[in-house]
């Protein structure tokens, strides 16, 4: 038992010095804020005029793709005409311009046969993967699940497999005899196609190709080949915003799911589809290609003509790949393209003495708060301040390590939250030393009283402790911006008050509470105590 | 074997030594009063002047002004002073590339006169012409997805939080202890509204914090609650009675540990905004104070008494009047313990000292108000009851 408690004490001390000796070696300090330390900014501005709605979309975007990508709590806004990122914690000016290259316009367009492109080169025919209606939106791995009897089964051969609509002719027409009463390009309905959100063709595509028919254009796919694509005819505003997300179901491997957006989204989507679906010439073959900078992501065979609330895109896809097409769609769903303009280095919001003022006032509280408490439990209070040292500094140690790896800046609000959390480190103390003083009242010795008390007290501060990391893991898992930079603090300074507590001042109080030392002591915590 | 038992004179001694005999729960209608009133006084704020968002919820104006040896951030707020617009929400930068430097200002918005003006200004003291200075309307960097999904883990975290001390400890005390937040939270909105200060994201966290101080304060106390009502389980002790006794013997620990979690506070809000000069630290500071010194506050006179009222509504009759003055400050003295209590109880330590005569002269007139009360408590001391979980 005295060599557990000692091994506690021990290891504990040396953990928190290693680690926090580790962490001033090298440097690692938990990144600050943009209030407190500044960062980089970058101007982005929209490559055509946008509309004002349409710039506090591509704002939410573009915070939320970098919330994704890991740089948390960027400050996005409008500012006139442009998008003004603020990132905290990023040092230089060139990676803050690549982390906010997130923009882009996703494009639909329908695969033309590879002869129409004129081209020498024929592409080969990517084991393509296939779109498919879903059933239920809300249940994403289910959503590639087959539900309609007319879905054929071999749904994710390497050659694209059409799903016929059950009016539709008989499986033996050919891609080349296009039924002449479907829709030709020029006599879709413009309205379904929102002229304003069609992105330009892409001026420097890899390779261009000199288009035989109007619109026709040789793109590059991510595997090297290049497909023979037809005019643009939707854009990723069709999807849902961020409701793409890979999908995995035990017959088809993984896939991507994205919902449709109602409305406009549908009926732009569904006009493509059944263009495709009925291998009018526009789409003769069958396939519809997802381009984001001018790079085929994928080419689905589409499967049905009408699609109701999702689409479900699957094939031969690896993990990665899904994942890849799952983001592909979310942040292709900015209505305009936006490009950075400069970047900029930021300098702290709060003004620079205030991270000073924070410390120099916490620093002063606290050794307020240990005068007090030494001056109320007497010398028995040298462990609350041996303790809230190892808690500072395991505090300080996590919050470098965390820091580095999730980018949760250390805001002002932060520095204040932690100062509040030395509240609740000492009170795990007060409720631990009180109890010793009711045993010691009632007439138990000190040695006696202390792992009594402990076990009391474990219980009220595991309990308290609990509902606070309950907050910091909700919060932290299902907000974002600075709520989420809180919880983790939250968390963190918690996680730290409960190994301190058990790990450091159990066995610091009941190996001084063994002591003939503390035995002989006629007072114990400022009381008159039983002495044997 | 010398024991300090006897019953301090003075009141702050009994305070510190645990033998305090408040009746909180017979002040129960007072707190409950202060809290009503307090939550009123916030909704009608909120209903006249609303809170005022600052610059990240509602966007601001915001100028690009050409740096400059002769122009920088100070003189930036010097030009805005002058101007009488506020610095405490406002936010300069100096944003500097390769290229050039310029100072961004942003301020919550203004009229379109005191904006030219500011320009002006702005134009002036950096000894630039005025377009030079470029003016632009920015947008809330506060998105409403921040709000909604804040708002969604909130809901999920109560119901989370309410399931867990439901097993913990019982859903009486989850009514009770989310009941104490929400008062602690909507009083801190209260002092933001009625006092107009500006609501910027830190205060939404310090929101959050104080949410979960209340929390964590009122767990600490209902926890003593618990033990207690384990302890008196075999005296079919007045429900009213174990809340007066635990009260009495957390109080120490509150008054303490508040003291130590307010005594920075404080200091922040003296010393580093006050001396220091960091603005940005006072009103988030004060919002702290006010928000913890309620915590504290509605754990002992909302969330307990609440407890027991919605105890008194299950049907625990109880057999007598509750424990007042002496015959409290007994059971508060005797039932602190894990184990057994004490042989040499307060009640016979007539003989160990002065002090204790006095408590007896001081007592005789209760004693006799009612008699054998106490008697009735102490002679059959009760058995610590053994709980499943311990």
């Amino acid at each position: 038992m005295k060599r557990r408690l000692w091994t506690s004490l021990i290891g504990v001390v040396l953990i928190v010095v290693i680690t926090l000796g580790y962490n001033i070696a090298t440097n690692n300090t938990p990144i600050l804020g943009l209030d407190l330390q500044g960062g980089v900014s970058v101007i982005l501005a929209p490559t055509e005029s946008a509309t004002a709605d349409e710039l506090t979309v591509i704002r939410d975007q573009i915070r939320s793709e970098l919330e994704r990508q890991g740089i948390a709590e960027p400050d996005v806004r409008v500012q006139g005409s442009t998008i003004v990122v603020d990132l905290p914690g990023v040092r230089d000016q060139q990676e803050a311009l690549s982390a906010v290259d997130v923009s882009g316009v996703v494009e639909l367009r329908p695969v033309l046969n590879p002869q129409s492109c004129q081209t020498g080169e024929v592409a080969p025919l990517p084991a393509g993967p296939v779109i498919g209606g879903a059933t239920d939106a809300s249940v994403p791995t289910d959503a590639s699940v087959p539900t309609d009897a007319s879905v054929p089964t071999d749904v994710t051969g390497s050659q694209p497999q059409g799903l016929r609509r059950p009016q539709a002719p008989t499986d033996t027409i050919p891609t080349d005899t296009i039924p002449t009463d479907t829709i030709p390009t020029d006599t879709i309905p413009t309205d379904t196609i929102p002229t304003d959100t069609i992105a330009p063709a892409p001026v420097n595509a890899p390779l261009p190709t000199q288009p035989a028919e109007s619109g026709a254009v040789l793109l590059p796919t991510r595997d090297g080949s290049a497909e023979c694509l037809g005019p643009v005819q939707g854009t990723g505003e069709v999807f849902e915003r961020g409701s793409a997300e890979p999908t995995l179901d035990p017959a088809e491997g993984w896939g991507v799911s994205v919902g449709l957006r109602g409305g406009e989204g549908r009926d732009t989507w569904n006009n493509l589809a059944s263009q495709c679906f009925s291998l009018a010439p526009t789409c003769p073959t069958q396939r519809l290609a997802i381009v984001l900078d001018s790079v085929v992501q994928s080419a689905p065979s589409v499967n049905e003509p009408n699609f109701t609330d999702s689409v479900s895109i699957t094939g031969s896809f690896e993990q990665a790949d899904a994942d890849e097409l799952a983001s592909v769609l979310n942040r292709g769903a900015f209505p305009v393209e936006v490009e950075a303009q400069e970047a900029r280095t930021v300098s702290p919001s709060a003004g620079s003495d205030s991270l000073r003022a924070a410390i120099i006032a916490g620093l002063l509280g606290l050794a307020l708060v240990l005068v007090f408490l030494v001056a109320y439990y007497r010398w028995l209070a040298l462990v609350i301040v041996g303790g809230i040292t190892v808690w500072a500094g395991m505090v300080f140690s996590m919050a470098s390590f965390v820091s580095g790896w999730t980018n949760y800046a250390l805001s002002l609000a932060g520095v204040t939250g932690i100062i509040v959390a030395i509240g609740v480190t000492v009170d795990s103390y007060v409720v631990f030393f009180e109890r010793i003083k009711d045993e010691l009242r009632n007439g138990r010795t000190i040695k006696n009283a202390a792992p009594r008390s402990f076990k009391m007290t474990w219980r009220t501060i595991w309990s308290a402790d609990v509902v606070s990391l309950i907050a910091a893991g909700i919060l932290f898992s299902l907000s974002v911006g600075s709520v989420r930079g809180f919880a983790l603090y939250l968390g963190l300074t918690t996680i730290c008050d409960l190994l301190v507590c058990y790990f450091f001042t159990r066995p610091a109080v009941l190996l001084l509470a063994r002591t003939k030392l503390m035995a002989k002591q006629e007072t114990v915590l400022g009381m008159k105590v039983a002495t044997a | 074997m010398t024991l300090d038992t006897s019953v301090s004179r003075s009141g702050l001694g009994r305070v510190f030594r645990g033998q305090t005999a408040i009746d909180f729960y017979g002040k129960r209608k007072v707190g409950l009063i202060l809290a009503i009133v307090a939550v009123v006084i916030t909704f009608g704020s909120l209903l006249t002047q609303g809170l005022n968002l600052g610059l990240d919820f509602e966007g601001g104006d915001a100028w690009d002004i050409p740096a400059s040896e002769i122009f920088g951030v100070d003189e930036a707020s010097d030009v805005l002073r002058a101007n009488d617009v506020s610095t405490t929400g406002a936010r300069i930068q100096l944003r500097s590339s390769d290229t050039s430097d310029v100072v961004t200002v942003q301020v919550e918005v203004l009229s379109r006169e005191q904006a030219d003006a500011v320009t002006a200004d702005f134009a002036e003291a950096a000894g630039v012409t005025v377009d030079e200075v470029s003016f632009s309307f920015t947008s809330s960097t506060w998105g409403a997805e921040i709000t909604e999904k804040a708002i969604r883990a909130l809901v999920i975290f109560l119901f989370v939080v309410a399931v867990f001390i439901s097993l913990r400890f019982e859903w009486r005390m989850a009514v009770a202890a989310i009941a104490a937040m929400v008062n602690d939270v909507i009083v801190a909105v209260g002092v933001y509204s009625v006092f107009q200060f500006e609501v910027t994201p830190a205060t939404v966290i310090a929101f959050l914090t104080i949410l979960g101080y209340s929390l964590y304060d009122t767990i600490v106390v209902f926890d003593r609650v618990e033990e207690n009502e384990g302890r008196f389980a075999s005296t079919k002790t007045p429900y009213e009675d174990i809340v007066n006794i635990s009260m009495n013997q957390v109080m120490v620990r509150s008054l303490l540990t508040s003291f130590s979690s307010i005594l920075p506070v404080i200091s922040l809000l003296l010393l580093g905004s006050g001396v220091l000069g960091a603005v940005a630290l006072r009103e988030f500071a004060l919002a702290l104070l006010v928000g913890m010194i309620s915590g504290v506050y509605s754990s002992i006179f909302i969330a307990t008494p609440l407890l027991a009222y919605l105890k008194a509504k299950a049907g625990k009759t109880s057999r007598r009047e509750r424990l007042l003055g002496d015959d409290l400050r007994l059971a508060v003295m005797g039932a602190g313990v894990s184990g057994q209590i004490a042989q040499d109880s307060p009640r016979s330590d007539d003989h160990d000292d002065a002090s204790g005569e006095h408590v007896d002269s001081e007592r005789e007139p209760v004693a006799v108000g009612a008699p054998g009360q106490a008697d009735r408590l102490l002679t059959h001391p009760p058995r610590p009851r053994k709980k499943k979980r311990r």
